[in-house]
């Protein structure tokens, strides 16, 4: 499912125009990117968790040559999901 | 990750920023929430702009053996939730190198690559120990500067530290096997590469030497045609002539049984009809007959002659039929016109003066009866 079918359900819950509906999920994912470079992790009620996972770095070894490089670490997002969205999904 | 954005946090935030008010908000964020599971269900996957995509994955049942008891047990399948970020939004992610976390997990991860350079570095010794070198002085004087540094490194911002210390052990002990090893290998590369030409040369070789011994013959038969295009001319133009003058098409298929005969029958046919042939023939049959000294005229078959020509070396009569009449497929009539002198189409003497007889519209004919019989006695002569 693309953004606009999801924007057009969205508005449908909430009684919400679409135009509305758009800016306030603009607006939330704007929020979201900001906290998340913040360090900070986002709940969102009933899914699940934004959080930022640092990759350590690590040593790989070129297969041919045999050289060792290091892969820098790296921060990674990650999304969690709550423990109940397991079984809502497994109902499908 | 300490901090975490709470629900209600994430509704005031949404609320100050979009302008609406918090309600609105709130009815918002719920209506987010189960359409998110709502269309998960119906559709598996979501994509949202500016976040990414959500997707349920099916985990297929697996086997698994219980610990304590080592029985066999199959664990059930299940869906989940998988979220793969905006591959702008990964980035930035990935950019952001967080301070307050960083200066956290710093301790850690801090040790863990010295410790994993330095188990390195002990390797690449024992190897160089086994080449025979004693590098030792170096990764002892190494380790030193090493640990030193992160006492500086734990103030400083955090990209700092990975190139401080990547670059120096690698470049100091690792260069040396990697020489060792590469060296062989392009040795063997450039045996490979002489190797190859040389075979590519004798192959080039052997397939010039092949071409010109067979295309030599085909050659000189080509120039000889060239030499003589009057008389390859003389075939076509010759040809309604020929059906005037003589009354060759009908005598052909009558012709063709006592074809064996036509070789004692020649002599006598000959005088009568040689006469009537054209004058270079005439000319090119005579000196050839003065130079062979032996008698090679017309047949009855065959009463007008093209030339009559030696057979020469390396040359045959497909190839002849070839060059006088065009066309590979008329040389049973070769044989036919010369059935005296050749036993076995495929063996002739060199030097055997053959006829090469002008051929009726006809005889041109490859799909008449009497052509494809001739054919097969042809063809028959050759297994002789």
């Amino acid at each position: 499912m693309l953004t606009k079918e999801f924007i057009g359900l969205v508005s449908n819950e909430s009684g919400l125009s679409k135009k509305e509906t758009e800016h306030l999920l603009t607006t939330m994912n704007a929020i979201v990117r900001e906290n998340l470079m913040d360090g900070k992790a986002i709940q969102l009620q009933g899914l699940g968790a934004f959080e930022i996972k640092e990759r350590k770095e690590r040593v790989i070894v070129h297969p041919r040559t045999g050289e060792r490089s290091v892969v820098p670490s790296k921060n990674q997002l990650v999304f969690r999901p709550v423990a109940t969205i397991k079984d809502e999904l497994n109902k499908i | 990750m300490a901090e975490k954005l709470s629900w209600t946090e994430l509704r005031r935030a949404l609320a100050k920023r979009a302008g609406v008010s918090e309600k609105t908000a709130g009815a918002f964020l719920n209506a987010v929430q189960a359409q998110l599971l709502e269309a998960l269900k119906t559709d598996k996957q979501v994509k949202i702009n500016g976040l990414g995509t959500f997707k349920v994955q099916a985990v297929a049942p697996r086997k698994s053996v219980n610990v304590t008891t080592g029985e066999e047990i199959l664990i059930e399948g299940y869906n989940k939730l998988a979220f793969t970020p905006e591959a702008g939004v990964r980035e930035l992610v990935e950019s952001s190198k967080v301070e307050s976390e960083e200066s956290n997990v710093e301790s850690s991860p801090a040790i863990d690559p010295i410790q994993k350079l330095g188990a390195q570095a002990e390797e690449i010794v024992d190897i160089l120990g086994d080449l025979g070198q004693s590098p030792k002085e170096e990764p002892v004087a190494e380790p030193e500067p090493v640990v030193e540094e992160p006492k500086p490194v734990i103030e400083e911002p955090a990209p700092e530290p990975e190139p401080v210390f990547i670059p120096e052990p690698t470049p100091v002990v690792e260069p040396e096997p990697e020489i060792i090893v590469q060296r062989p290998k392009e040795e063997k590369k450039k045996s490979h590469f002489w190797r190859d030409t040389l075979i590519c040369v004798i192959i080039l070789l052997l397939l010039l030497a092949g071409g010109y011994f067979f295309l030599r013959q085909e050659l000189s038969d080509i120039i000889r045609s060239f030499m003589a295009p009057a008389e390859t001319e003389e075939v076509i133009v010759g040809e309604p002539v020929l059906m005037v003058e003589e009354p060759a098409v009908v005598e052909e298929p009558a012709a063709e049984e006592p074809a064996a005969e036509s070789a004692p029958a020649a002599e006598s046919a000959e005088t009568a009809k040689i006469p009537k042939g054209k004058i270079p023939q005439e000319q090119i049959l005579a000196e050839f007959l003065a130079a062979s000294g032996e008698t090679v005229t017309g047949t009855a078959e065959y009463p007008n002659l093209i030339t009559v020509e030696a057979m020469h070396e390396g040359s045959r009569l497909t190839w002849m039929s070839k060059r006088f009449y065009g066309k590979k497929v008329y040389w049973p009539y070769l044989y036919d016109a010369n059935r005296d002198v050749i036993d076995n189409p495929n063996n002739i003497d060199t030097g055997t003066p053959l006829r090469v007889p002008k051929l009726t519209k006809a005889q041109m004919d490859t799909t008449s009866t009497a052509f494809l019989q001739l054919k097969q006695e042809a063809e028959a002569a050759c297994k002789r």
